[in-house]
C-alpha cells in the first residue's frame, strides 16, 4: 500500500519575470514501512521536494496523497492539524529548542496531540532507550554532543508514531561515527517500528542505509536504485557508481 | 564590489535595525529639546517665576538626560549587537578594526546628526503644544507664542554631542574586545545559558521578597511619628529606596526563575505549547533580564507614584477648596453676604443663600478616636468642635441622642482614624449631653474658617438649641453663623469672583470665594504637576519603549524555535497564544511590581500632598497601565510578524 502519493510535482520560486523552476514533474510514490533516500547535486531541490512532499511548503502545480488524504489546495490549519498527528521530521540544524530539555523538546509532538501525561512518559521511555539518551533527559540541548542532539531530534519525530517521518541530511553536522550511529539506529526503528522514512542526503554511505534511493537532477527523477537482497557493501558500491553517472557536484555544505 | 558598495549594500539590508536606532534618537532629541526650550522661554517665567520652580525644572532636565542617555546607549547597544555579523565580515575581509571603528563612526554620525535635525524640528513643534498646555494647568493667561530658542539648541546640542561621544566610546570598547569569531557568536553569547537553579538562587529570591516587605514595612512607618528628625527622615527614605530596588533585582534574579521551575519540574517534561513559549523562555533569559527588569520597575514605580502624588494635589485643589468652603462664595456676617447678593442681581447672576446657626463646644471623643495620635497636637479628650443642627443640613438626619460627623477627607482619616461608632459626650456650661456617635459623612457643612479643619458634629435640633442656651463664651468666635451663597446653574464662576474680587468684603477674614481658591490651589501645582507629567511620561516611553525593543531581539532570535514548531504541527495562532502569554508576564510582572511599589510610595505621604487618594492615585494607575499595555500589544504585533515569516 502506498503511504504517500505524489503526482506530476511541480516547484517554481520567484516572479513572473524571475522565475526559477526547481522542481518539473515529478512523479513519486513511497509504500509503507519503507525507508527511501532522496539524492542529487546541491542545489538540485531535494530539500525543496522534501519541504512539498511534508506540506512546509507548497507546490505550484500537482497533487500529493497522503494515507489517502489529498494535501494539495489545504488551508495552512488543516496542514498543521495533518502534521502534528502524521509526521515527523528530523532537520540538519536548528533542530532543538535552546530553551528546553532533551525530555521536554521530545515530548513537543505529544502535549499539541494532547495526549496523557502517563501516555507521553511510557513513549518517551521507550523511545529514549532505543536511541541510547535516557541519561540525558534532563539535559539542556547545549550540554550535550552533535550525535546525542540528533538522536534527541529522531526520537522527537518518531514518539507519536507518525505515519511518515521526513529526515533532511540528518547527518550532515554529524561526524561519521555518530553519522552511522544515527542511521544504524534510524534503520532499527524502520524495521521495528515499521516507520516510513523519506530522507534527504547527499552522502552514499548515508543514503545505503535505506532501501531505495531515487536520483534527482535537473528538476526530473534521473534514476531510483533498489537495495532488495544485496547486503550494505553493494548497495553502497551501486549508489556511488550511479552518482559518478549523475555528475555534476557532489558535496554541499 | 567595493567596500563602499559592501556598507552600502549592508546599510540597505539593515534597515529595519537603522529605523529603531533613528526612531529612538528622534524620540530623545524631541523630547529633550521641547523640554529646554519650554525651559527658556520668556513666556514661561511667570510659570517658572519662582526659585522653586526654576530649580525644579533645572533637576527635571538632568534626570531627563539621564534618562534619555541609558535609553540611547540601550538602544546603540541592540544596534550594534544585531550587526555584530556584519562587522565580523568587514573583519574577515581583511578590514582594520579602526578601518571599521572610522567607518561605523561616519555611518553613525550621518545616521546621529540626522535624526538630531529631525529631532529638533518635531521638539520645537511639541514644545508649541505644551506650552499651550501649561497654560492650560497652570491658569496663567497669556497666549502660546514661542519663539525659537538659540540656548536651547546649543543646550540639546551639547548634551547630544556628549551622549555620541559616549557612544562610540562604548562602540570603541566593544569592537576593541572582540575578535572575529567571537563577533559572529555575540548573539548567542550574551545570553546566559540556565543552569541547574541553585540554593544560593532561592535564598536571593527569599532575600529579595524579605527587603521588599521590610522597605513597604519601613514606609508605611515613615510618617507616622517614629521618625522625627528631618536627617532620620532622609534616612529612612533612602533605606526603603534601597531596600525595595535591591529586593527586586533579587526577586527577580531568584524567586520568578525558581518558581518557575517548580512548575516546571511538576510538569516532569510534559509542556504544552503555551509553557513551552512562556515559561522557558522566561526562564531562560530571566537572569540576564534580572537587571533590565528591575530598571523597568523602579522607572515605573517612580512614574507612577510621583504621577500619583501631584495629580493627588492637583485632584485635591477643588476639594481642598470645597472644604474650606463649602459653598461658592461664604460669608460670616449677613450685611456682607446681602452687600454682594445684591451686586450679584444687579448684573443679572442669579443665586441661592443658605444661612446656617452654629456653636462651638468642647466634644469629648477620645473613645472614637484611634490609638496612634501620637503625631498630632492634641490627646482627643476634650476637643472644641463647631456644632450645627440636623435642621441646616439637608442630607443628614439624627434623632436626640445621635450625633453625625460631617466634612472628612481621606487625609483627616489618616491622621484621626476615627472609629464607625462609639459614645461621645457635648459639654454645655450646665451638663454633658452624652451622644451615641454614628459615622462620619463626606458632606461638607462648614468652612475651615469656624472647624479649624476638624469635622463639623451635627445634632439633632433640640440638642442644638440646649448646647446653644448654656454655650461658652469662650470659645465662640466673633459670628455665630455662616451665609453660603450658591450660584444658579450656569452662571459663570468666574463672572461672580471677578465682582467678589473687586468689593471690599473680600477682604474681611472668612469670607471666601471657592472658585478663586481653586483657581490659588491648581495655580501652585500646576507648574509642578506638569513637570512631572511630562517626566513621567518619559518615563513610561522610555521604559516601553526599551522593554519593546528587548522584545523584538528576543523574537528575532527565537524565530528558529517558531519554525521548528510550525514543523512540527503548531499553528500560528497556537504558538501567538502562547507568545500572549509570554508578554503578559514579560510586560506584567514589571508593571505589576511596580504597580504595587508605587501604592506603597504613595501610601506612605499621600496626606502631605492632599487630601483625597483613592481616586487620583487610581485614575493615574489606569491610565499608566493602559498606556504601558500598547507598548506590550505591539510587541505582540511584532511577535505575530516574525512568526509569519517563521515557516
Ligand atoms: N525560498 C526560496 N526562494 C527562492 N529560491 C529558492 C528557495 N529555496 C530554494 N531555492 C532555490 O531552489 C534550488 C534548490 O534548492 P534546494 O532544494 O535547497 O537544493 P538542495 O537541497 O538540493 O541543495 C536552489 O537553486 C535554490 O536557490
Ligand atoms: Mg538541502
Amino acid at each position: 500500500m502506498n503511504i504517500l502519493e505524489a503526482k506530476k510535482i511541480h516547484k517554481s520560486y520567484g516572479n513572473k519575470f524571475m522565475k526559477q523552476e526547481v522542481l518539473k514533474g515529478i512523479d513519486i510514490s513511497i509504500e509503507k514501512g519503507e525507508f527511501v533516500t532522496i539524492m542529487g547535486a546541491s542545489g538540485s531541490g531535494k530539500t525543496t521536494l522534501l519541504n512539498v512532499l511534508s506540506t512546509i511548503d507548497r507546490v505550484s502545480h500537482g497533487t500529493i496523497r497522503i494515507e489517502e488524504k489529498e494535501l494539495t489546495g489545504q488551508k495552512e490549519k488543516q496542514l498543521a492539524e495533518f502534521r502534528k498527528h502524521h509526521l515527523g521530521f528530523i532537520f540538519q540544524e536548528y533542530n532543538l529548542l535552546d530553551t528546553l530539555t532533551v525530555k521536554e523538546n521530545i515530548l513537543l509532538p505529544l502535549s499539541i496531540t494532547k495526549a496523557s501525561k502517563k501516555e507521553a512518559n511510557v513513549k518517551f521511555h521507550a523511545v529514549a532507550v532505543e536511541l541510547g539518551i535516557e541519561d540525558i533527559a534532563e539535559k539542556y540541548p547545549h550540554e550535550i554532543s552533535g550525535g546525542q542532539k540528533q538522536r534527541t531530534s529522531a526520537a522527537r519525530a518518531f514518539i507519536h508514531e507518525p505515519g511518515i517521518i521526513f529526515a533532511d541530511e540528518p547527518t550532515g553536522a554529524l561526524d561519521s561515527k555518530s553519522a552511522s550511529d544515527l542511521l544504524g539506529k534510524l534503520s532499527d526503528l524502520n524495521e521495528k517500528r515499521e516507520a516510513t522514512i523519506v530522507m534527504v542526503s547527499h552522502d552514499p554511505v548515508a543514503a545505503s542505509y535505506s532501501s531505495r534511493v531515487v536520483f534527482i537532477k535537473d528538476g526530473h527523477i534521473y534514476t531510483q536504485l533498489n537495495k532488495g537482497g544485496q547486503s550494505r557493501q553493494a548497495f553502497l558500491k551501486d549508489i556511488m557508481k550511479t552518482q559518478g553517472v549523475l555528475g555534476g557536484v557532489q558535496y554541499d555544505h | 564590489m567595493t567596500i563602499n558598495q559592501l556598507i552600502f549594500r549592508n546599510m540597505k539590508k539593515n534597515l529595519t535595525n537603522y529605523y529603531l536606532y533613528v526612531f529612538a534618537l528622534v524620540f530623545s532629541v524631541a523630547l529633550y529639546f521641547s523640554f529646554v526650550t519650554l525651559q527658556y522661554d520668556p513666556s514661561m517665567n511667570e510659570a517658572t517665576g519662582t526659585i522653586r520652580g526654576a530649580a525644579a525644572l533645572r533637576a527635571a532636565s538632568i534626570l531627563l538626560v539621564s534618562i534619555v542617555a541609558v535609553f540611547l546607549i540601550y538602544a546603540n547597544n541592540l544596534f550594534i549587537k544585531r550587526r555584530s555579523k556584519e562587522i565580523g565580515l568587514l573583519q574577515l575581509i581583511g578590514m582594520t578594526k579602526q578601518r571599521i571603528f572610522h567607518i561605523l563612526s561616519a555611518e553613525n554620525l550621518i545616521l546621529y546628526f540626522g535624526s538630531l535635525v529631525i529631532g529638533i524640528a518635531l521638539g520645537f513643534s511639541i514644545s508649541k503644544l505644551m506650552t499651550m498646555i501649561v497654560f492650560k494647568v497652570t491658569g496663567v493667561e497669556g497666549v502660546a507664542s514661542l519663539n525659537f530658542s538659540s540656548e536651547a539648541l546649543v543646550q540639546t546640542l551639547l548634551v547630544f554631542v556628549g551622549v555620541y561621544g559616549l557612544i562610540m566610546l562604548l562602540n570603541y570598547i566593544f569592537i576593541k574586545r572582540q575578535t572575529i569569531l567571537s563577533l559572529f557568536h555575540v548573539k548567542q553569547k550574551t545570553e546566559s545559558r540556565v543552569r541547574k537553579i541553585s540554593i544560593i538562587e532561592i535564598v536571593m529570591g527569599i532575600l529579595g521578597l524579605g527587603l521588599i516587605g521590610t522597605g513597604y514595612y519601613v514606609s508605611s512607618k515613615l510618617f507616622d511619628g517614629d521618625f522625627i528628625s528631618i536627617n532620620s527622615l532622609f534616612a529612612a527614605m533612602i533605606f526603603i529606596l534601597a531596600s525595595v530596588i535591591i529586593g527586586t533585582y533579587f526577586f527577580y534574579k531568584g524567586s520568578v526563575r525558581f518558581v518557575s521551575n517548580m512548575i516546571r519540574k511538576n510538569k516532569a517534561g510534559y509542556l504544552n505549547v503555551n509553557e513551552v513559549l512562556s515559561l522557558s523562555s522566561i526562564m531562560f533569559r530571566m537572569k540576564s533580564n534580572a537587571l533590565l527588569l528591575t530598571i523597568i520597575t523602579t522607572v515605573s514605580a517612580l512614574a507612577i507614584g510621583l504621577l500619583s502624588l501631584s495629580y493627588i494635589s492637583y485632584y485635591s485643589a477643588e476639594k481642598t477648596a470645597e472644604g474650606e468652603a463649602p459653598d461658592d462664595f461664604t460669608f460670616v456676617s449677613t450685611e456682607d453676604a446681602v452687600e454682594f447678593g445684591d451686586a450679584l442681581s444687579e448684573q443679572g447672576i442669579g443665586y441661592s443663600d443658605q444661612t446656617t446657626d452654629l456653636v462651638r463646644a468642647e466634644v469629648y471623643i477620645e473613645d472614637i478616636v484611634g490609638a496612634d495620635m501620637g503625631n498630632l497636637n492634641f490627646d482627643g479628650s476634650w476637643t472644641s468642635m463647631a456644632i450645627v443642627s440636623d435642621e441646616s443640613v439637608e442630607d443628614i438626619d439624627v434623632s436626640e441622642n445621635e450625633t453625625k460627623f460631617a466634612g472628612y477627607n481621606d487625609a483627616m482619616n489618616k491622621l484621626m482614624n476615627l472609629a464607625d461608632s462609639g459614645e461621645i459626650k457635648i459639654r454645655g456650661s450646665d451638663e454633658e449631653i452624652e451622644q451615641e456617635y454614628t459615622g462620619i459623612s463626606k458632606i461638607d457643612v462648614l468652612p475651615t474658617f469656624f472647624t479649624y479643619g476638624l469635622p463639623t458634629a451635627v445634632v439633632d435640633d433640640s440638642v442644638f438649641e440646649r448646647i446653644e442656651s448654656q454655650a461658652d463664651p469662650d470659645l465662640q468666635i466673633q459670628s455665630s453663623k455662616f451665609i453660603g451663597l450658591t450660584l444658579e446653574e450656569g452662571a459663570s464662576k468666574e463672572e461672580a469672583d471677578e465682582i467678589f474680587q473687586s468689593m471690599e468684603v473680600s477682604e474681611k477674614a472668612g469670607n471666601t470665594s471657592q472658585y478663586a481658591s481653586t483657581q490659588f490651589q491648581k495655580q501652585n501645582m500646576g507648574l509642578i504637576m506638569f513637570i512631572v507629567g511630562f517626566l513621567g511620561l518619559t518615563f513610561l516611553i522610555t521604559s516601553g519603549c526599551i522593554l519593546y525593543f528587548k522584545q523584538m531581539d528576543e523574537g528575532d532570535e527565537e524565530q528558529p524555535s517558531y519554525t521548528i514548531l510550525r514543523k512540527l504541527g503548531y499553528t500560528r495562532k497556537d504558538l501567538v497564544r502562547g507568545i500572549q502569554s509570554k508578554q503578559v508576564f514579560n510586560f506584567g510582572i514589571p508593571l505589576i511590581i511596580g504597580l504595587i511599589h508605587s501604592y506603597f510610595a504613595v501610601q506612605s505621604g499621600w496626606f502631605l500632598f492632599g487630601t483625597e487618594v483613592w481616586t487620583p492615585m487610581l485614575i493615574v494607575m489606569g491610565v499608566y497601565t493602559a498606556l504601558y499595555s500598547i507598548f506590550g500589544l505591539l510587541s505582540v504585533l511584532y511577535y505575530k510578524k516574525v512568526i509569519r515569516e517563521a515557516l
